[in-house]
């Protein structure tokens, strides 16, 4: 039982990690970024090949961080640019639409360039013993950073004042810019941090398991159903609502079955929003 | 017209403008249904491999039309179409393997079930209020978890080996142009049902919850049953349409309807052709089939090319090729005439 809760909060924080970037995209710039996971991809091969040429792990991995925040500045600053003149609805499709494009760029360059591509990174060492339950060291640091990270940023928008900016933003647009805040200005940010962020899970990712090229459209389901599930604009409804499917998988694939597993999951993500439309801490 | 419609009409007169007017509104599905008749004849004889091309194009201008009906006139983004033809079509084959119905009625069973999901998933929209985006999340997880139940229930649906429809596939697989034909019809009667919907009460309806919700239903429209409706009568052609492909090309597999084979290509060509236009997914299947013949060599290039033709339609031509092409000639022609209100606009 124990072995089982541990294994889906596990799970959950990289789902968590994983529905942040989508989340915080989705709040400030009303773009659901259906390009999320083709950039944690994108993120995982840049890493890999900066790895293939001998570079420590560390640096590898921060270049592929910066390469998919990179990636995300690149595509706020052109495409996103005739989305943020719509308003409402017409904004979220527009959105939508072109990230789907850039999705399918992204995922053609990718697979045509580096068929074979895949991010590994191996962390040997023995099982560390957690409440009794022998857990592997690659999860272990996964779930750390994404819990380090996941304080950051609560820290981040609680207490700088840039952060304070960037929720005012997401409250009142105009009310911001009265204010003297650049809306334009934090988005670009954000958007920037989003693909941090992409790159963080892409790497915790790969600590468990190979991220392979074409994960990407699974990725971007996932985020997107964890950032629903956990209300679409808030960091910490993205982490519970991660944790939360985390565990009702792990407990579904340890009791019920693998086959059922991804079905229940579906079901619980659907029953949420349906309960719930603005999601477990939606405003 | 505003003239004219001032001053009393002689019966004969007015007879005859209705016969212009329902000329007029049928002709493009005429054109359409002529252009698709003569074309095996003068171009592709009956090779196979460009009938089979051509069937699949039909089929997916088939999906377009009933997802304009869907999305296009009462804006609820059904992101299942594949799921919906593939109760359709697995449907048929589960229906017709485990009972002795005859083939008419497993189709039947299969497009009235497709129907009676779709109407169910608009129904929990509408009660749930969901909006676009919610409609299209809650939908996209629908087709999420069917494609896990295909691929579980190994028994009834052979998981990804898929099965073989031996039953009236034989007929329809051998006889490639008179499966040809078959799509032309089902495309026409598709066409034919999306237009007399449009010119009857039902279309007044779509374009005035579509221009403004809130609106609409302070004029009196019952916004929840006109959606409810668009989704079921679309729901049902998806259903049609994938229950019919099932049985034309004899083999069905989880892929056949699978979310990025289906519903992404659909959304490309309808956003090409133009939402909610007539045309707009017949013209987009067309083109979207030539550039798919062209580009068999190189999947990834055909992905990327897919990317950069919808990043370029939604940035260059919001109302689709069509709405452009029209707007061009009007400007050229300066005709006047036209026919404004069946026209549709995203704006």
């Amino acid at each position: 039982m124990t072995s089982v809760v541990l294994d889906g909060i596990v799970l959950g924080l990289a789902f968590g990690l994983l529905g942040v970037g989508m989340t915080l995209v989705y709040g400030l710039g009303g773009v659901i970024n259906l390009a999320y996971g083709q950039i944690v991809v994108f993120g995982a091969i840049v890493t890999s090949l900066v790895m293939e040429e001998g570079t420590s792990t560390l640096l590898a991995a921060a270049v592929g961080v910066l390469a998919a925040a990179g990636v995300c500045v690149l595509l706020d600053l052109t495409l996103m640019r005739p989305v943020y003149r719509q308003h409402g609805e017409e904004r979220i499709l527009l959105g939508l639409l072109l990230t789907l494009g850039v999705a399918f760029v992204i995922l053609g360059l990718l697979t045509w360039r580096y068929p074979a591509g895949a991010l590994y990174i191996n962390i040997s060492g023995e099982p560390v013993s957690i409440l009794g339950v022998p857990m592997a060291v690659g999860s272990i640091w996964a779930s750390v950073i994404a819990i380090a990270v996941g304080a950051a940023l609560l820290l981040f928008f609680g207490l700088t004042t840039f952060g304070r900016g960037v929720r005012s933003v997401v409250q009142d647009e105009v009310g911001a810019r009265l204010v003297g805040i650049n809306p334009s200005f934090v988005r670009t940010v954000v958007f920037a941090l989003s693909g941090a962020l992409a790159g963080i899970v892409a790497i915790t990712y790969s600590m468990s398991g190979p991220l392979t090229v074409n994960a990407g459209f699974e990725l971007t389901t996932f985020a997107l159903i964890v950032a629903v599930v956990g209300g679409l604009g808030s960091v910490a409804g993205a982490f519970m609502g991660g944790v939360l499917l985390g565990i009702v998988n792990s407990m579904s694939a340890h009791y019920i079955g693998q086959y059922y597993t991804s079905i229940i999951l579906l079901g619980a993500a659907a029953l949420t929003i349906l309960i719930r439309p603005r999601g477990l801490l939606g405003r | 017209m505003k003239a004219v419609s001032e001053q009393p009409l002689g019966e004969s007169r007015r007879g005859a403008r209705v016969a212009g007017y329902a000329g007029r509104t049928l002709l493009p599905i005429l054109a359409v249904a002529a252009i698709l008749v003569v074309l095996p004849p003068l171009w592709f004889g009956d090779s196979t491999y460009t009938t089979s091309l051509a069937v699949r194009a039909l089929v997916f201008a088939s999906y377009g039309v009933a997802f304009n009906l869907i999305f296009g006139c009462t804006n609820q983004l059904f992101l299942c179409m594949g799921a919906l033809a593939g109760i359709g079509g697995y449907g048929t084959a589960i229906s017709m393997d485990r009972t002795s119905l005859p083939i008419w009625a497993g189709i039947a069973v299969g497009t009235a079930s497709a129907a009676l999901v779709g109407g169910v998933l608009s129904w929990i929209a509408v009660r749930r209020s969901l909006g676009v985006i919610f409609t299209g999340i809650v939908t996209l997880v629908f087709s999420l978890a069917f494609a896990n139940l295909l691929l579980g229930q190994r028994d009834l649906t052979g998981s990804e080996t898929g099965l073989v429809l031996t039953d009236g596939a034989v007929r329809l697989a051998d006889d490639r142009v008179g499966g040809y034909y078959l799509f032309v019809c089902l495309l026409v009667v598709c066409l034919l049902v999306f237009r007399v919907l449009q010119l009857s009460h039902v279309g007044w309806a779509f374009r005035a919850l579509r221009d403004d919700e809130t609106a609409a239903e302070l004029a009196g429209v019952d916004v929840a049953r006109y959606r409810i409706y668009a989704a079921t009568v679309g729901s049902a052609m998806f259903g049609l349409t994938g229950a019919l492909y099932a049985y034309s090309s004899g083999f069905i597999s989880p892929a056949t309807y699978a979310f990025d084979q289906v519903d992404v290509r659909v959304l490309v060509l309808v956003a090409f052709g133009g939402l909610g236009s007539l045309l707009g997914p017949v013209i987009g299947a067309g083109v979207f089939a030539i550039l798919d013949e062209r580009l068999t060599t190189s999947l990834e290039l055909r992905e990327i090319l897919y990317g950069v033709f919808v990043i370029a339609i939604f940035l260059g031509f919001r109302k689709g090729v069509v709405h452009a092409c029209v707007a061009l000639y009007k400007r050229l022609f300066r005709s006047g005439g036209g026919e404004p209100a069946l026209e549709t606009s995203r704006e």
